[in-house]
């Protein structure tokens, strides 16, 4: 079923067992998991089924601290979320990155990696990736080219990626959750309040704000906010009427511990044999293309020089070309190729990526190749989420990011850089050269930080309410019925985008619920 | 002095095995200013990097004292390890050393000093 709610009445109640807030990769997957079951379910997403500039606004925020990518252009308002326009990066995050690491502050989930794998496995056929593929091995596809490098190496490793077509989960599974007998979707019902009840112990209801001033409300056994990592604790520090703090921010720990995935060119690789070192399976096709693998750290690399958990992308290109992180390549050129191929109906060839412009300009197998990492940030309770002064439209007070980074951050990556210039040497497979910037002092970052608009943090996961907002069910500590969707809860950020593990959760979580009910 | 045919064999013997020794020794000590890295790098690029290591490593600066470096980290004069054992050692044991951004081994940085040297532009 679905509504657009601005056909509601003004003061319209809406009653359900469940109620969804947001409907992108967390919110639709919860959704299409109690679809066909007794449960009465509501879905409430503040935009429609199509981009609108006016809903978007509504992400708008105030950058303070590290400067960041505008937060209206990192995460999408409508229907599928920000699956709208992901590149459909996928991998596992990995049995460390679980765990209390006493050289990482604040680290270590309450859960493990165990505890995800059949939800891993699950998930990959909603992002459409093969479940359980996640070795070199399983990607050789019968070419002797593609084969690891370093294979005898302690401390390094190559972490597969898969990628999704990438999946836009608002067009595929709509009609499902449109013809759903269980599930209403509220299409432009944006939620301003998240109401406690007399105890502020439960969730009474949520509020609903319309542009042209309608109010709704919604109210349910239980509520699931599933907005997105930056908007979640918005929601959470603007339900302040009964909480002066905010709800479930009794701890003072709502909005902090953001964390943002480094995506940054650090150095360049040369081969000491090109003609006879095998560099296919770190190729990057094309979007949804062949799966590809990087160059990781492995747990006793990390424990040993205590370092946080990063990759190395390879790409062929000359020495000395300017290098944009990934995501800029795609987002800049191949995005935008992808979007019109797609809203061609997929005909033709897919576009490629925009990485054969870097490709070298000389015949003949590659000698110099690009080196990109990919690393999670330390957590950090001051890098964090609060109010703004200035209101949106919808009289809420916009998200302020204060996004900060550590010394023990750019000494991970330099670290990294240097075991990998030691194996790539140890194994005479080439010699690696660390970026200027990389080679200066663990507190001086270049003027901007590249990230991976990956946005994790801000509601962690935990055990102890003192140090954590959700607990290992993701229900928020001391509010009996509210829950968390998406990755807020992550407690760290691994060094692998999080779609993959934030589909997961979400169907743990939503297992979670058909339990309660 | 006497010299029976059994004595004239071994004077020989011996001035040919010093000679054998003495052409390995300055063929090795060629060698020593040729870096494995010219292959990978380029002449011009290791060129730099050697007047880049004797820039950041002053009491490394002489074509004697660079010599003396290289060899002592080779092991004793009759079970010397050749270049490329040395090197790879260097980088399995964390005897490496950034010059100019790259991670090298202190062999390899000292070749590449000693060729700059040699072979200036």
């Amino acid at each position: 079923m679905h509504t657009d709610a601005r056909t509601l009445p003004n003061g319209s109640v809406l009653e359900a067992d469940i109620c969804i807030v947001g409907a992108g990769a967390a919110g639709i997957t919860i959704a299409r998991e109690l679809n066909h079951t007794p449960l009465k379910v509501i879905v409430l997403e503040g935009g429609g089924f199509e981009f609108d500039q006016k809903m978007q606004d509504l992400y708008r925020g105030e950058i303070v601290g590290q400067p960041y990518f505008p937060l209206q252009a990192a995460a999408l308002h409508y229907f599928g979320g920000t699956t709208n326009h992901w590149a459909g990066w996928c991998s596992t995050y990995e049995p460390i990155d679980f765990e209390q690491r006493d050289w990482v502050p604040h680290s270590g989930w309450p859960i493990k990696r165990a505890d995800l794998d059949p939800f891993y496995t699950r998930a990959a056929p909603i992002l459409d990736i093969v479940p359980d593929k996640w070795s070199a091995g399983d990607w050789k596809n019968g070419d002797s080219q593609r084969v690891p490098l370093l294979n005898d190496s302690k401390l390094l490793w190559t972490k597969m990626w898969q990628f999704s077509p990438p999946t836009r989960m608002g067009p595929k599974y709509r009609s499902e959750i449109v013809s759903s007998p269980n599930v209403h979707l509220y299409t432009n019902a944006n939620v301003v309040e998240v109401v406690g009840n007399e105890g502020v112990n439960a969730v009474q209801s949520v509020r609903v704000r319309s542009f042209d001033g309608k109010e709704y409300s919604a109210r349910a056994k239980r509520f699931v906010l599933c907005c997105h990592s930056i908007q979640n604790a918005r929601l959470l520090l603007a339900s302040n009427r009964q909480a002066k703090a905010g709800l479930g921010n009794d701890n003072d720990l709502v909005g902090r511990y953001f964390m943002e995935h480094f995506e940054m060119p650090c150095g360049e690789l040369a081969l000491t044999r090109p003609a006879s070192t095998a560099t296919k399976l770190y190729e990057f096709t094309k979007l949804g293309g062949t799966p590809r693998g990087e160059i990781a750290t492995t747990p006793l690399a990390q424990q040993q020089h205590r370092i946080l958990h990063g990759t190395a992308s390879i790409e062929a290109g000359n020495y000395g070309d300017p290098v944009l992180s990934t995501f800029q390549f795609l987002d800049t050129l191949t995005l935008k190729q992808q979007r019109e191929w797609e809203a061609s109906g997929r005909r033709g060839p897919p576009p490629s990526s925009k990485g054969a412009a870097s490709a070298p300009s000389t015949s003949g197998p590659a000698r110099f190749y690009h080196l990109t990492t990919r690393q999670e940030q330390a957590p950090n309770p001051d890098s964090r989420v609060t109010l703004s002064a200035e209101k949106d439209a919808l009289g809420v007070p916009r998200a302020k990011l204060d996004w900060r980074v550590t010394d023990l951050d750019k000494h991970s990556m330099r670290t990294f850089y240097q075991i990998l210039g030691a194996e790539m040497g140890r194994t005479d497979t080439g010699r690696v050269q660390l970026k200027d910037w990389l080679l200066s002092d663990d507190k001086t970052w270049p003027s901007f930080i590249s990230g991976g608009w990956h946005h994790m943090g801000t509601l962690r996961m935990g055990t102890d309410p003192k140090e954590s907002v959700t607990d290992p069910n993701c229900k928020v500590h001391g509010i009996n019925n509210l829950y968390i969707g998406g990755a807020a809860v992550y407690p760290t950020a691994g060094a692998v985008n999080p779609t993959l593990t934030l589909v997961a959760l979400a169907l743990r979580l939503a297992d979670h619920l058909k339990t309660l009910t | 002095m006497e010299l029976n045919r059994r004595r004239f064999l071994q004077v020989g013997a011996l001035g040919v095995a010093a000679a054998i020794v003495q052409t390995c020794r300055e063929q090795r000590d060629r060698g020593l200013d040729q870096p494995s890295l010219i292959a990978t790098l380029g002449t011009d690029r290791v060129r730099e990097l050697g007047a880049h290591y004797r820039a950041q490593t002053p009491n490394e600066s002489t074509v004697e004292t660079l010599r003396a470096a290289i060899d002592s980290n080779r092991g004793s004069r009759l079970l010397r390890k050749s270049i490329d054992d040395a090197v790879h050692d260097d980088f399995a044991n964390a005897r490496t050393v950034l010059v100019d951004g790259w991670v090298l081994s202190i062999t390899e940085a000292r070749q590449a000093a000693l060729f700059s040297l040699s072979h200036p532009a």
